[in-house]
This record gives C-alpha cells, structure tokens and sequence, in this order.
C-alpha cells in the first residue's frame, strides 16, 4: 500500500516537471498550451494512477473490495422475476448517441443484461432512439447469446430503432410497456424530460425498475419512481461491478483516489483563497493555475 | 375522529386518475377564467433584465431558439420578451438555431412581434426583416455550430434561412465570428443549449451572454450564474413572468402563474393527505 | 480477431487520444480535426445511419400489418405518417409565393393570381428553404400535427409528477421527512401564490407541528399543549410587535427560504454529484481510449 502511494507522489512530481518543461520550451517549438498546465497536469496524473491501479489488479490475486450497490445486485433478481412471470424485460439505453458516455456505458450493461437473459431464456425488448446505437447494442446482444451458447434465441429485432424525437420515442416506449407488459424495466443511459414519463408508466403497470444515469436533473425523478436507482458514478461502474473483472474494478480505485486529490486540492484551494480575501497573501491558487 | 381518519386513510389510497382529474381542473380552470397573482421578481430575473438593459443601443446581438414545442410554454414567453426587450432599445437581432424546431419558433415569436399593435391599432413594432432582424435558420451539428459561429460565422452559414446568400445581406457586412455581437442570449430547452453556449461561445470569445432555461435545468445552469458566465438566468415560467413583469408586457407566462400555483397546491395537499394516511395507518398498524 | 476487435480498439484509442491532446497542443489542424471536423463526421455518419433506423422501423412495422398481429392500426397509421412526412418533406415543395402571401400548391397560387386580378407572379421557394418558410406545407404539418402531439406529451408530465410526488414524498426516516419538506417549500416558494403566505402563518405551522413533537417525546398532552400556547403567545407578540410584515422574518418567508434552498445546500449537493458524474465520464473515457473496456464492440 505504501509502496503505492510513494509511486504516485513520484509520479506527481514527475507529471509537474514535465509540464513545466512543456511551458519552458522555446516559441519555436512550443506546441503546448500553457494556460491549460493545470488541466494537464491533472489529466496526465488520472492517467498515471489508473493504469497503475489497472497493473496492480492484474498482478494481485487479491479481490479487491467493493460496496453493493442494490441496483446492479436487484438487476439479477430483475431477470429472474422476469423469467418466473413468462414477460419480458424492457431495456432503455437512453435517448442520446453513441457520442455520450452515458449511451456508450448503458450499452455496455446492456451486454451484461443480455447474458442473463440468454442464460434464464427470458424476452429482452430495446427500443432505441439512435440508428448508430441500434447497430452497437444488436451487436452487444448477439456477443452475448453467442457467448452463452444460445445463438438460436438471439432476433436481430430485439434490438429496434422507433424514432430520433424525444417525445415520440417517449410515446413509443410508453405504448410498448402498456401492450406488452414487461416485468421488469431497465433505464441505462442518459435522458432528459422523457424519464418521469418511462418510470410512471412502468410504475403502473407494476414493473420492478431500475434506472442509471449521469443525468443531474433526472436522477431525482428516477429515485423518486424507481425501486432502484444508479447515481452518476454508480452508473459508471455498472460494467466493472457486473463483470467482476479485475482490470475495469481497478478503474474504480484509481477513480476513489483521484477523488481524494481532487477533495485535498479543493481544502487546498478554499484555504488558498481565504487568505489571499483576509490580505494575508498576495497570490490566489485559482488565478494563478489559470483554473 | 374515527370516520374523519377513514375518510383520511381513503384519500391516502386514493387512484391516480383522480388526481389526474383534479390537476386537470387545477390547471384548466385558471387558464379559463384568468385570475391575476402578484409577481415577485427573483434576482436572477432582475440580473437578467438589468443585464439586457446595459446592452449599448443599437447592438448587434445573437439571439439563439434552442428548444421545441414540447417546451414552448416555457420558453417561448422567455424569447418573445427578449425579443421585445432588444427591439425597445434599437438592437439588431440575429436568430440562430442548435434545434430544428427551433425555427419554428422563431418564426412563431417573430409573427407575435410584428402583429402586436399599440391602442392606435399602429404595428408596436414596425420591424423589418434584413434590417432589424435576420433569420440565419438551423444548422445540424450542436457544439460544432458553436465552435464554428465563435470562429468565422461563414463556416456555418453561407444561406440564410430563406436561402439568400449572406454575403449579399448588409446587415451581416461587419458580422465575421461571435466577437462582433455585443451579447448572446439562448433560449435553451436541454442540449444543445446553455452549456454548450458557455462553454463554446461566451466563455472563450468574452462575449457577455445570458439564458433563459426549463425549471429543470435552473439546477445545472445556476452554477454559471454564480461565477458570472451567464448574467442572470430566466428559470422556467416563473422566470419568463417575472421577466414579462419587469418589461411591462404581461403575457402568457404572468397567465400561467395562477394555473401552476393552483396545481403545485393540489400536489401539496395531496402529499400532506398522503403522509397523514402514512401516519394513521402507521399508528393503526402498532395498535394491532 | 484483427478485423473484430485489434482495429477498431486502434481506432478508438487513436481518435479518443487525439480529441484529448487537441485540448492541450497548440495546432491549428489538430483543433480544427478535434473541434468543427470530429464532430460533422460523427453527424454525417449519424445522418446515414438514420435510413438504416428507418427501414428497420418501417420493416416491423409492415410485419405487424402485413400478419395483422395485435393493434395493428397503430402500425398502418406509423407507416402512414412517415410516408407522409417523408413525402412532404422530400418530394413536394409546398410554398409558393404570391406576394407575400404563400400557397402549398401551384395550381392554388395561380387560382389566386387570377382571382384577386394580381400582376404578381407565382414565385416557388428554394428547395430547401421550403422546410423553414412560414406557411409552407413543411410548417403546417409542424404546427398543426407535430407540434401538439409533442406539447401532449410533456404535457403528461404534469400529471405524473404529480401522482409521482403523491406516492413517493412520505415521511418514512429524517432524510425522507426533509425532502418531503424541501419539495413543499420549493413548490409553494416558486409561484406566485408562495409570496401570499405571510411568515407568521408558516412560524404558527412549526410551532403546532413541534407540538405533536413534544408530545411525542414526552407522553405528556399538557406539556405539548403548553408548548403550543406559549409559542402561539410568542409568535403573536412578535408579529403585534413588528407590524405583522408578511416576509419578515425573512427565514419563514417561502419565497426567500425557496432560494436559499437552491442556492446553498441544493447547489452544493448538485456540484458535488456533478463532480462525480464528471469523475465517472473521464475514468470510463480513458478505460474506453486505452482499450481495457472493450464490452461496446461486443466483447
């Protein structure tokens, strides 16, 4: 563990000279922008501590601990209720493109989502927004019913493009939930307005729901009509908690650590600030890394 | 005390339809028969105002419609008061697009201004296209509009939204990117809109900008507020009321106050007989 | 295997990398790639993958037709809207000027020419512009279909959030019990009828609720009506005292307490989630750039 730490302080101060160098190069060769030494500095350090933590992962045989999150452990007990009742799971990668991270995440549970309905052999419906997420997310399901070893039970139409409008998409998803009645209703991605809307219907018709999105705005409707709900970084690590994989759990470390920096640069700052307000320096840590 | 309970208890299960009827009625009623509530303006609003106000006259300001119908209500009333705002004081008004509703809009917001008439029956204002306003129209492409627009406008649009060329247009002579517009302001519904306006428009150019959002989202953009990358904020239909007080047109928004009053208090007596019902049933449950 | 998942984990990790670095080198071709030509690519891509979107949605829809499998109507009228959407959008012009005033047809341009004894000529708008020109076939499906069938939807939000509030906001634990009472104040403070209720009539509220406390707490019914009394005394003493202002004490005053609600502990619970959310996007980017997640190819 210490060992660790010692390696990132090293590397801080590596990344902190090398950015100083990048500033000190001369006008001909300066290429670097150097009002935004700060940001890289930050980004090359996110960098180092994630592959390093990914290393590590790799090396250990240790498991590396990670709290339940009740949503993704609910997502099991979702498909299962599923199966029991004979109705299908309804999955909603969310409204925006593969250019969001959001989608791309809700795509990647959606994989994981699809090996349990391959194995418990239950219906999976996706109704998407995006024609480019369409194709990702078929060919995500058909990995995994491949991979299950039931090829036979993957229909390319499980995975269907309604429509680009957020309202008629909302519509459409809506109209699928009351005509076939699935038992259990998945939210991964990222919504706007439409998400009060998919979560009281589902909640009429009496589907267990469990929603995830980096969506600020939208989480408070989504824990309010959801039974269970992935809160921003919850949602991101979906992939890494439902694989079990060590290499993507290490990204969740790395993502704790640089939390700590980032809460002991904010201390940092706010202090830095004070005094600089009550006269006692005459430098404000803000200004002067240009942030 | 034992029937007044039950009859709480009964509210407490009572089917959603019902409540569905009432905020119905909540809101329909008051759109009917028009009933007057005072205005309190909120800072945001008055910085808003303030903040268009101290727009030198005769400028030439962006403004851009980045929403739809399904949030017309909202923003609509927000943008038609903008534009009466510039137009009061002599401004240009140059009207872009991120959303392809929003032209639609902008057409509907341009129609309200030309046909308002003053007690003569006289046009308000007598408004001319190419010379007090232009419609360069939508453009696909979100943030890339921005970048482009903060760059060299001509990137972007070649044609305005009638087709003519924009060179050929005088009044886009001395416009080349974002820096020769004296304020931005979006009438934003989601993406792409206020972010992407800060982060791509106001913040890099220095263009002072402004926005006029969903209720929603006055929880994201209050942010901005606070560091002075926007100035002011029109938050939701409270905002775009507010804003319709401080000009002195009332329209639609001041209209809709009473109906969102009207339902926001069904929804409050709802939950205080919902949590009521939670306790009895709650009390009932220990007794037994 | 190279064509599956070494090449387009290469291309990610090339185009992801460069976008990242546009942000930090000083190159006129790297930030024009990173910031105009990254982004239209992605749309002209988008705008292709659309068509095969919509003979996906159009082949479904025509099987449900075609089997006549349950509420197939719903399917013949989706059919009929994008064929009419497509048709109008594509095919027809639908504005033709005469004047000012503007015409769907040619042949109802040139009645009207006749008809009002115009010297005018029937001028067709550009192909093109005949989406975006006020009167046009194009805005009169916008307008008149488009439009409220949208408006009708969000529309339901209203209704939902408010069956979703009656349901959900129950005082069940203390961080429950403050969020049902942050959402009253809020939803009162932000319209206007919020500004009618006096503080005073919000401070004799508490004082009555604290009451129920009381009694709560120490079993004792004389106790909890003392205290409901004494305080009732206060509080009017108080306002006989000040004048009854209607927003003073400002702390009991809805609207005021509504924005400081907003701007201090919402705003920093929302920037301290936003940190979050901005965490998980950069750590799942880079797992995405450096390849070690690698589930959107269907690994």
């Amino acid at each position: 563990m210490n060992n660790k730490y010692q390696v990132y302080a090293v590397g801080i101060v590596g990344i902190l000279l090398f950015t100083l160098a990048l500033s000190a190069l001369p006008e001909s060769l300066n290429f670097f922008r150097e009002e935004k030494s700060a940001m890289f500095a930050f980004t090359l350090t996110v960098i180092m501590i994630m592959l390093y933590e990914v290393r590590l992962a790799k090396s250990s045989s240790e498991d590396i601990f990670l709290r339940t999150i009740p949503g993704l452990k609910a997502v099991e007990e979702a498909v299962g209720r599923s199966t029991e009742m004979g109705r299908p799971i309804l999955y909603v990668p969310g409204i925006m493109d593969m250019n969001e991270v959001e989608t791309v995440a809700g795509v990647v549970v959606l994989g994981h989502v699809a090996n349990m309905t391959a194995q418990y052999e239950t219906e999976l419906d996706v109704p998407v927004a995006r024609a480019i997420v369409m194709q990702s997310a078929r060919q995500v399901a058909k990995e995994a019913y491949m991979t299950q070893g039931r090829p036979e039970m993957y229909n390319e139409d499980m995975v269907h493009y309604v429509t680009d409008d957020q309202f008629a998409y909302a519509a459409a998803v809506n109209g699928i939930m009351q005509r076939d009645e699935p038992a259990a209703c998945l939210y991964m991605g990222k919504f706007f307005a439409e998400s009060l809307l998919f979560a009281e219907t589902g909640n009429s018709i009496g589907a267990i729901q469990i929603a995830g999105t980096g969506s600020q705005t939208q989480i408070p409707f989504f824990v309010t009509a959801c039974d269970y709900t992935l809160m921003g970084e919850e949602f991101f690590a979906a992939s890494a908690y439902l694989s079990k994989e060590p290499e993507l759990i290490a990204g969740i470390t790395a993502q704790d650590i640089i939390k700590v920096l980032l809460i002991g640069f904010i201390m940092l700052a706010i202090v830095s600030r004070a005094f600089f307000d009550l006269g006692l320096t005459d430098f404000n840590l803000i200004t002067l890394l240009n942030l | 005390m034992k029937f007044l309970e039950d009859i709480i208890l009964k509210l407490g299960a009572v089917d959603r339809r019902f409540i569905f009827i009432l905020i119905g009625l909540a809101v329909l009623i008051p759109l009917l028969t028009p009933i007057s509530l005072p205005v309190r303006e909120t800072p945001t609003t008055v910085k808003f105002y303030e903040g268009i106000e101290s727009i030198p006259k005769n400028s030439k300001v962006l403004v851009s419609f980045d929403y739809g119908p399904s949030t017309r209500p909202e923003i609509h009333p927000m943008n038609v008061g903008v534009l009466r705002h510039l137009l009061r004081n002599g401004n240009t008004i140059y009207i872009s697009c991120l959303w392809p509703d929003g032209i639609y809009m902008a057409l509907d917001a341009l129609e309200e201004i030309t046909d308002e008439v003053n007690p003569d029956n006289k046009s308000t204002f007598n408004i001319k296209e190419y010379e007090d306003y232009i419609l360069l129209g939508y453009r696909p492409g979100a943030e890339a509009v921005i970048k482009g627009l903060a760059s060299d406008l001509r990137k972007v649009y070649t044609v305005d939204s009638k087709g003519r060329f924009i060179d050929d247009i005088e009044m886009m002579d001395d416009i080349k990117n974002l820096n020769d517009f004296a304020y931005i302001y979006s009438g934003s519904a989601g993406y792409p809109g206020t972010f992407e306006w800060v982060k791509y428009g106001g913040d890099p150019t220095g263009v002072p900008m402004s926005s006029g959002t969903t209720s929603v989202q006055v929880n994201e953009v209050i942010p901005y507020v606070q560091t002075g990358q926007l100035i002011g904020l029109l938050a939701g239909m409270p905002g775009a009321a507010e804003y319709e007080k401080l000009i002195a047109v009332p329209g639609i928004a001041i209209q809709g106050m009473a109906a969102q009053s009207f339902a926001h208090i069904v929804i409050v007596i709802f939950i205080v007989f919902g949590n009521l019902a939670f306790f009895i049933k709650q009390r009932r449950d220990r007794k037994y | 295997m190279l064509l599956k998942r070494y090449i387009p984990v290469a291309i990610v990790a090339f185009f992801g990398a460069l976008t990242l670095s546009a942000w930090f080198i000083d190159n006129e071709t790297i930030e024009t790639f990173a910031n105009d030509d990254a982004t239209q690519f992605f749309d002209i891509i988008a705008a292709f993958a659309v068509f095969l979107g919509a003979l996906n949605l159009l082949k479904l829809q025509f099987i449900k037709v075609l089997k006549q499998q349950s509420e197939w109507q719903y399917s013949a009228i989706a059919i009929a809207s994008f064929f009419f959407a497509f048709i109008i959008g594509f095919f027809i012009r639908g504005a033709f000027f005469v004047g000012e005033d503007v015409y769907f047809s040619q042949q109802a341009a040139e009645e009207a020419v006749v008809a009002m004894n115009s010297s005018d000529t029937v001028r067709p708008v550009d192909w093109g512009a005949h989406v975006q020109t006020d009167g046009s076939l194009f805005q009169w499906m916008f307008k008149y279909i488009f439009s409220p069938l949208s408006a009708t939807m969000f529309a339901l939000l209203a209704f939902f959030v408010a069956s979703a509030s009656f349901r959900a906001f129950r005082a069940r634990n203390l961080e429950a019990s403050l969020l049902l009472i942050a959402g009253i104040i809020i939803m009162l403070g932000r319209v206007p009828v919020g500004s009618l209720i006096s503080s005073w009539l919000i401070m004799y509220i508490i004082a009555f609720s604290v009451g129920f406390g009381v009694n709560a707490y120490t079993r004792n019914r004389n106790m909890a009506l003392g205290w409901v009394l004494g305080s009732f005394g206060l509080i009017t003493g108080l306002g006989f005292t000040m004048g009854w202002p209607i927003d003073q004490p400002a702390i009991f005053y809805l609207p005021a307490l509504q924005e400081w609600i907003y701007l201090v502990p919402n705003l920093a619970g929302s920037r301290a989630i936003l940190i979050g959310i901005g965490l998980g996007i950069v750590a799942t980017s880079l797992r995405y750039i450096f390849g070690l997640e690698k589930s959107y190819l269907g690994e």
